[in-house]
C-alpha cells in the first residue's frame, strides 16, 4: 500500500529525532539552571518555578487549538473570492 | 544638496532608471540610496522650510526620532537593490526606489501636509510592486490595496485641514486625541499601522506582489505608521489596549494560513503590535523599544521574505502544502530562514531579543500587567509561527522530491547581509542603543532575563515536538483563511448588491411616478389652454408665450423704474 520512504525522509525523520532529543537537552539544562539562576520576574507569579517555561508550552498548546477550532469557522476553500460576487 | 529631503534624490534617479541600461542600474540606485543617507550628516534640525499661503512647509526636519528610522530605510532600500539585481526589467526597481525615498522623505517632514504628500507617495509607487505580479488576483489585491492607502492619506489631509483652521498651524508634533483633527490623524495612521480590523489591505496585498516586491512593502509602509504614531501619539493609552490585540489576534491566524508569505504577512501584523503597544506606553524606554524593534524587525522581516521569495523563485510555490524538504537543495537560504526566525522569536544573541526586552521591560514597569502576559503569550505565538512553521514547513516536513538548487547568487548576497546584521546586532547591540532617541542605560544580558526566555522558547518548541510526534499538530490544508478583508470581499458585497439593488427598485419607481405626474401635468395645462376660455382665435401655447413675454417686460419695467 504504502511506498518506501525517500532516503530525503529517512534523513529528515533522524534529523527529527536528534532535534528532539537536543531540545530535551536544553530542557533539562534550563531545569538545573533553574536551581541555580536567581530568576525575577516583573510580576510575582514569573518568580514561580520554572514558570516561563510552563507559560511557553501551555501558550503553544493553546494557539494550535485555538487555531484548529478557527479552521472550523474561517477556513475557507482556495477558489473561495474567485467566482461568485466580484470583489472589485 | 545635503540639505535636499533625503530619499528625493532617489526619487529622482527612480525616474532615470527607465534609461539607464541593466548593467548600470542597481549601481546607480545603490549610489542614489548612499547620497541620500549622506544627507543625514546635517544632523537634527529644521533645513528646508518653506513659506506657503503663511504656512510652514517643513520640508526637511530631522531630529533624535527620525534618525534611525532614516537609517534603517536607507539599509532596507540597499538590501531590496541587491536582492532584485537579477531582474534585469526596470519598471520594479523604479517602484521600489521611489517608493523607498517617498518613504524617507515622509520621516524627514515637519508638517502635516508635506507628511501628507509623502504618505501618499508611499501609495501610489508601492502599488506597482503588487501589480508587478501580472496575476489578476494581484491585480484586485492591489487595487483594493491602493483604496486604502489613499483613504488613509485622505484622512489624514482631512485631518491637518481641521487642525489648520482651529489653531492655524500644520505642524507635525505631539497631539492629544480628543478633537476631531487628532481622530481623523489618528485613523490615517492606524490603517497604515494595520490595526485590528484595519489590517486586511496588508494580509490581503503583501503575499500577492512579486518576489522582491514583497521584501520593499515589508519595510516601509507600516514602520512609517509606527514612527507617524510615536512622533504624533506617544503616551496614547489606547494604544496598549489597541497593540496588544494586535500582538495575539494575528497569531491564531498564522497557524492555520497556508501561504507561508501571508503567515508572514500576519507576523508583521503581530510585530506591529509590539510596537504600537510600547509607544502607546510612552516612556522614554519604551519609545526606545519601538524605535529598536521597528530597527530589527524591518532586517529580519526582509530577511524571512527574502528567504521565503527564494523559496518562491526557485519552486513556483510558496505553500506550505506543496512545500518541504527543501535543506539539502537550499542549504544557504534555509540558513539564513533560520537565523531570521529565531531573531524574530527574540532568542538570546539575536536581534529581536534586544530590542524586544526594552518594550517588556518598560511594559512592566508601567504595572500594566495583563498587556505584559499578552505579549509575553504573543511571544510564544511569535515563535509558533515565525519561528517553527515557516522554517519547518519550507524546508523540513515533507519530502516533495523537488530538484531545485540554491536561489540566485545576489539573493544570497542580501539574505546573507540581512542574517550577519540579526546575528551582529543581537551580539553587539551597542551601536544600534547608540543611535536610539533616547540615552540608553539597559542590559539585556542578565542570568535571569536569558533563561527565562530560553525557558519560554525551548519548552514552546518542546510543545512543537510533542503535538508533532503525536500527530497533533494541525496538517497543511490547501486554503483561504478569511481575515477582516473578508467584510468588505464578501459581506459589504453580499449585503449591499440586494440593498442596492432594492433602493435603485424604488428609485425607478419613483422616477416612473414623478414621470406619470410631469406628463399629466402637462396634459392638464394643454387641455386648459385649448379650453374656449382662452378664446377661438389663439391657440392655448401661442397665449402662454404672449403671457410669459407680457410678464418679463412688465418685471423689467418694475426694475428700471426702481433703478
Amino acid at each position: 500500500m504504502t511506498s518506501k520512504p525517500s532516503q530525503k525522509t529517512l534523513d529528515m525523520q533522524k534529523l527529527g529525532r536528534h532535534f528532539t532529543w537536543f531540545l530535551i537537552a536544553i530542557a533539562v539544562l534550563l531545569v538545573g539552571l533553574e536551581l541555580v539562576v536567581h530568576r525575577h520576574g516583573v510580576a510575582a507569579i514569573e518568580d514561580s518555578f520554572m514558570f516561563p517555561a510552563l507559560y511557553g508550552f501551555l501558550a503553544f498548546l493553546f494557539i494550535v487549538q485555538v487555531g484548529k477550532w478557527l479552521r472550523l469557522m474561517i477556513m475557507r476553500p482556495e477558489d473561495y473570492y474567485e467566482g461568485g460576487p466580484s470583489d472589485d | 544638496m545635503t540639505s535636499l529631503p533625503p530619499g528625493l534624490i532617489m526619487i529622482i534617479t527612480a525616474a532615470l532608471l527607465p534609461f539607464v541600461p541593466h548593467i548600470w542600474r542597481q549601481g546607480l540606485m545603490l549610489g542614489a540610496i548612499a547620497l541620500s543617507a549622506y544627507g543625514l550628516i546635517l544632523g537634527a534640525g529644521d533645513h528646508l522650510v518653506w513659506q506657503v499661503l503663511g504656512y510652514d512647509l517643513v520640508l526637511y526636519r530631522a531630529d533624535a526620532l527620525s534618525f534611525p528610522f532614516a537609517i534603517i530605510f536607507h539599509i532596507a532600500a540597499a538590501l531590496n537593490v541587491i536582492y532584485s539585481w537579477h531582474d534585469r526589467h526596470w519598471s520594479q526597481h523604479c517602484a521600489a526606489l521611489s517608493y523607498a525615498g517617498a518613504a524617507i522623505a515622509a520621516l524627514h517632514a515637519g508638517d502635516l501636509i508635506t507628511l501628507f504628500v509623502w504618505w501618499e507617495a508611499t501609495a501610489v509607487t508601492s502599488v506597482f510592486l503588487i501589480l508587478a505580479a501580472g496575476t489578476d488576483s494581484a491585480r484586485r489585491a492591489a487595487m483594493r490595496y491602493l483604496i486604502f492607502q489613499v483613504l488613509s492619506g485622505v484622512l489624514l489631509l482631512a485631518g491637518a485641514a481641521v487642525l489648520a483652521a482651529k489653531t492655524g498651524s500644520i505642524a507635525f508634533g505631539a497631539m492629544t486625541l480628543g478633537d476631531s483633527a487628532s481622530w481623523l490623524i489618528f485613523l490615517a495612521f492606524g490603517i497604515k499601522a494595520a490595526f485590528p480590523l484595519l489590517n486586511g489591505w496588508l494580509q490581503d496585498a503583501y503575499p500577492e506582489a512579486t518576489v522582491t516586491g514583497t521584501v520593499a512593502l515589508s519595510a516601509f509602509t507600516t514602520k512609517l505608521a509606527i514612527y507617524a504614531l510615536a512622533r504624533g501619539f506617544a503616551g496614547t493609552e489606547y494604544l496598549i489596549w489597541i497593540g496588544a490585540a494586535m500582538t495575539a489576534l494575528p497569531v491564531f491566524f498564522a497557524v492555520i494560513e497556508n501561504d507561508l508569505r501571508r503567515v508572514l504577512a500576519f507576523s508583521l501584523n503581530n510585530q506591529l503590535g509590539f510596537m504600537v503597544v510600547a509607544v502607546g506606553i510612552g516612556s522614554e524606554l519604551a519609545l526606545n523599544g519601538a524605535v529598536a524593534h521597528a530597527f530589527v524587525h524591518i532586517i529580519y522581516k526582509a530577511l524571512l521574505f527574502m528567504s521565503m521569495g527564494a523559496v518562491l523563485h526557485q519552486v513556483g510555490t510558496i505553500k506550505a502544502s506543496e512545500l518541504g524538504g527543501l535543506y539539502k537543495n537550499m542549504p544557504f537560504t534555509m540558513l539564513c530562514c533560520v537565523i531570521g526566525a529565531m531573531s524574530i522569536s527574540a532568542f538570546p544573541l539575536f536581534s529581536g531579543f534586544v530590542a524586544k526586552s526594552l518594550t517588556m521591560t518598560a511594559l512592566g514597569d508601567t504595572g500594566i500587567m495583563w498587556a505584559y502576559f499578552v505579549l509575553l503569550f504573543a511571544s510564544a505565538g511569535v515563535l509558533e509561527h515565525s519561528g517553527i512553521k515557516i522554517p519547518y514547513f519550507a524546508f523540513f516536513a515533507h519530502d516533495r522530491g523537488f530538484k531545485t538548487g540554491e536561489a540566485p547568487l545576489n539573493m544570497r548576497v542580501a539574505m546573507g547581509i540581512a542574517a550577519f546584521l540579526c546575528v551582529a546586532i543581537g551580539v553587539y547591540p551597542a551601536p544600534l542603543y547608540s543611535i536610539l532617541p533616547f540615552a540608553v542605560d539597559y542590559h539585556p544580558y542578565d542570568a535571569s532575563h536569558v533563561t527565562g526566555q530560553m525557558q519560554l522558547l525551548i519548552f514552546a518548541m518542546l510543545a512543537f515536538v510533542v503535538l508533532v510526534r503525536i500527530r497533533l499538530y494541525p496538517p497543511e490544508i490547501p486554503s483561504v483563511v478569511l481575515n477582516s478583508d473578508w467584510f468588505y470581499r464578501r459581506l459589504a458585497p453580499q449585503i449591499g448588491r440586494p440593498v442596492l439593488g432594492a433602493v435603485m427598485l424604488v428609485w425607478r419607481a419613483f422616477l416612473c411616478q414623478m414621470r406619470g405626474f410631469i406628463g399629466s401635468f402637462w396634459f392638464m395645462l394643454e387641455r386648459l389652454l385649448r379650453s374656449p376660455i382662452a378664446g377661438p382665435t389663439i391657440p392655448g401655447p401661442a397665449a402662454l408665450v404672449q403671457l410669459l413675454l407680457l410678464m418679463g417686460v412688465l418685471v423689467l419695467g418694475y426694475v428700471a423704474a426702481g433703478a
